[in-house]
């Protein structure tokens, strides 16, 4: 899919963004905390308006190509989130094995229909991946995984 | 001498070579993984050490770090993930030419150049430990801050067609380094009220999520694994390690420049292996005839990444094994691991257990040798998994591993979802032509650049110009004109092209992402 977007215009609109977040909380910093990254705001914030001023003079490129599906896109950013969210209420263990296998079965679904014996097929190969790192992360390397609200 | 040769002939047991087998092949699985790094493979493996005897436990160490540095490259190569923070820089072509379906030339490529590089590293350390150390101790704040000064110039080959971008990249990875609390004044800065971004967010965090999250996504959105059915291994694998052995020694300049780069900044404490490979590959890129090639599948990118990063690991223990400063962050653990066992590092490590010292300096060099071997196996047999599972078990698992692997780093969820977010953003900077290499290179530097001049105002808070102490001795002044050198050789070429003084190479030009 192509958008079309002055990709100039939108760095140096970043930029300032960025910078004017970080600008104004400065409570209780002295000095030396404050210089570092006080000067380096200054310096983003000039190249962030040079950025600008050469959207308008001589842009690099006024669109950009996102590659693929832009739903599949945003649906994976959401996955990645849903499942950062049902780590901390259900555990590692269990939202690791709802995401994963939903996630297989979506992205097998690009292919063309999964049927449900090649589902069932599926799920000792996810259960054993999924329990091989589960147990090499907390037997052998001595990690507590979050375990949500089987705690 | 004897002492050498003692040491030699103390390490030639079966006990000895099985342990440096083992050490390599752990630390290259653990490397391999996102996330888990060499200080990690260390401290992990570090009780396993416990029982054995002072200069086994060492010999183990040395084979854990080396193999864990050098695995970093897989994942780099086959998935555009680095796997250790030292290897960001082998992304850069590694992954364009495992896309190109030269996935094993480049981890060939690699391995001959890892091997070359901690050979070489190993052979510094035993010849020039003492002279080498001495440099060492001249580094004081003012020079870190033009050391982490002449790092940031290499944002202009690390960005993407624009400068000015690049060193937005730059200014947003310095300013994700100075969140939490400050190293010099003591204050939280930026955490906006969250007491989990205290700790400041982790440089292996936004690696992951820079690096790693956008390639998901991105994988996602295309349905396509980590390599196309181009990526499968294309003639024989002999051929391509022939291939490329023959490449590497025919030309060796970039090997040996590579070392050398990698040697000098090792020395250096605080700058750590994590800026080498990145120097090294823009040193590469500067001197080479094609520069234009980098970051398309340039296989000297990778040459020059590898060979650099492992001569970083002995190169590290000059500084650790003369004066007791860690060079890298793995080193702390050895350094750790030489207490435990009553040794001070110094010049009595040389001479009353002169032995062990050597044999454990000796013993890196013969990991280096196994990991010709491991590698190479090893390599195919990652190679072939990456190739061979299908795309919709593949991306799972990477993003299963890729959260465990930055949970472990603190058992912090937050870590978790600040990997996420800026891998979310960072795919959609990497739009608009702001690379992750540049933001994360600020992150690195930032932290480097900040303590050098912090400390060096607050060492001529009494001078009537503080800031000319920036400038206040020889070597200072010598990485200044560095510096200044380094941005004109950047710059004068685009001036030069633009007034029409010189012909323009390649318009199109594209630079790593």
């Amino acid at each position: 899919m192509t958008l079309r977007l002055n990709t100039d215009f939108a760095a140096g609109l970043f930029g300032l963004l960025f910078a004017a977040i970080l600008w104004f909380p400065r409570e209780g910093m002295g000095r030396l905390s404050i210089i570092f990254p006080r000067a380096i705001l200054v310096i983003m914030v000039a190249l962030s308006l040079a950025l600008i001023v050469k959207a308008f003079i001589k842009p690099a490129a006024r669109q950009v190509e996102i590659e693929g599906d832009p739903r599949r896109l945003v649906i994976m950013i959401v996955v990645l989130f849903a499942w950062w969210y049902a780590i901390g209420v259900l555990g590692f263990l269990v939202a690791t094995a709802i995401v994963f296998f939903g996630l297989t079965w979506y992205l097998a679904h690009i292919e063309g229909p999964v049927p449900v014996r090649r589902l069932a097929q599926w799920a000792p190969i996810v259960a054993v991946l999924i329990g091989a790192f589960y147990l090499a992360f907390t037997e052998v390397l001595s990690v507590r995984l979050p375990s949500g609200i089987w705690s | 001498m004897d002492m050498l040769l003692e040491a030699l002939f103390s390490i030639l047991t079966l006990k000895g070579l099985v342990t440096i087998l083992c050490g390599v092949t752990a630390g290259l699985f653990i490397g391999a993984l996102p996330g888990l790094t060499a200080t990690m493979a260390l401290a992990v493996l570090l009780p396993f050490t416990f029982t054995m005897s002072p200069l086994q436990g060492l010999i183990a160490l040395g084979a854990v770090y080396m193999g864990a540095i050098y695995g970093g490259a897989f994942t780099a190569i086959l998935i555009n993930t680095p796997g250790t923070p030292s290897s960001i820089a082998t992304t850069f072509d590694g992954y364009p030419m495992a896309r190109q379906g030269r996935a094993y030339e480049a981890l060939a490529a690699a391995t001959i150049a890892s091997v070359v590089g901690g050979i070489i590293g190993v052979t510094f350390l035993l010849l020039l430990a003492p002279p080498l150390a001495r440099l060492a101790v001249v580094f004081g704040p003012a020079e870190m801050f033009w050391v982490a000064l002449l790092g940031l110039t290499l944002v202009a080959s690390l960005s993407s067609g624009s400068l000015l971008k690049g060193l937005l990249g730059g200014c947003i990875g310095m300013l994700l380094s100075t969140v939490g609390v400050s190293p010099i004044g003591g204050e939280t800065r930026f955490i906006f009220g969250i007491p989990a971004l205290q700790g400041g967010i982790e440089l292996i965090v936004a690696l992951i999520g820079l690096f790693v999250i956008p390639e998901l996504i991105s994988m996602a959105a295309q349905g396509r694994g980590a390599l196309p059915e181009s990526g499968k291994l294309q003639g024989g694998a002999g051929s391509a390690i022939m291939r490329m052995g023959r490449h590497i020694f025919g030309k060796p300049v970039n090997l040996i420049r590579s070392c050398i780069i990698g040697q000098l900044i090792a020395i250096i404490p605080g700058a750590g292996g994590n800026v080498t490979s990145l120097v090294a590959y823009n040193e590469a890129r500067r001197f080479s005839k094609d520069p234009s090639s980098f970051g398309k599948g340039n296989v000297d990118g990778v040459i020059a990444s590898e060979s650099s990063n492992n001569v970083m690991v002995a190169g590290s223990m000059v500084p650790l094994l003369t004066l007791g400063i860690p060079g890298a962050p793995p080193d702390a653990i050895i350094l750790g691991v030489l207490l435990m066992h009553g040794l001070r590092p110094g010049l009595d490590l040389f001479t009353e257990t002169g032995v062990l010292t050597n044999g454990f300096i000796l013993s890196m060099g013969f990991a280096s040798m196994f990991l010709l071997p491991v590698g190479l196996l090893g390599g195919r047999l990652i190679h072939r998994v990456v190739v061979k599972t299908p795309f919709y078990f593949l991306l799972p698992s990477i993003a299963m591993v890729t959260i465990l692997g930055t949970y472990a780093l603190r058992n912090s969820m937050t870590d978790v979802f600040i990997m996420l977010l800026l891998g979310s953003v960072g795919y959609f900077l990497r739009l608009i032509g702001i690379q992750a290499a540049p933001i994360v290179l600020g992150m690195i530097l930032g932290v480097i650049a900040e303590k050098g001049y912090v400390q060096t105002m607050l060492t001529a808070v009494v001078d009537p110009v503080p800031w000319l102490r920036l400038f206040a001795n020889p070597l200072s002044i010598v990485l200044a004109c560095l510096v200044a050198l380094s941005v004109a050789t950047t710059l004068l070429p685009g001036w030069l092209e633009r007034s029409g003084r010189m012909a323009k190479v390649d318009p199109d030009e594209e630079k790593p992402s």
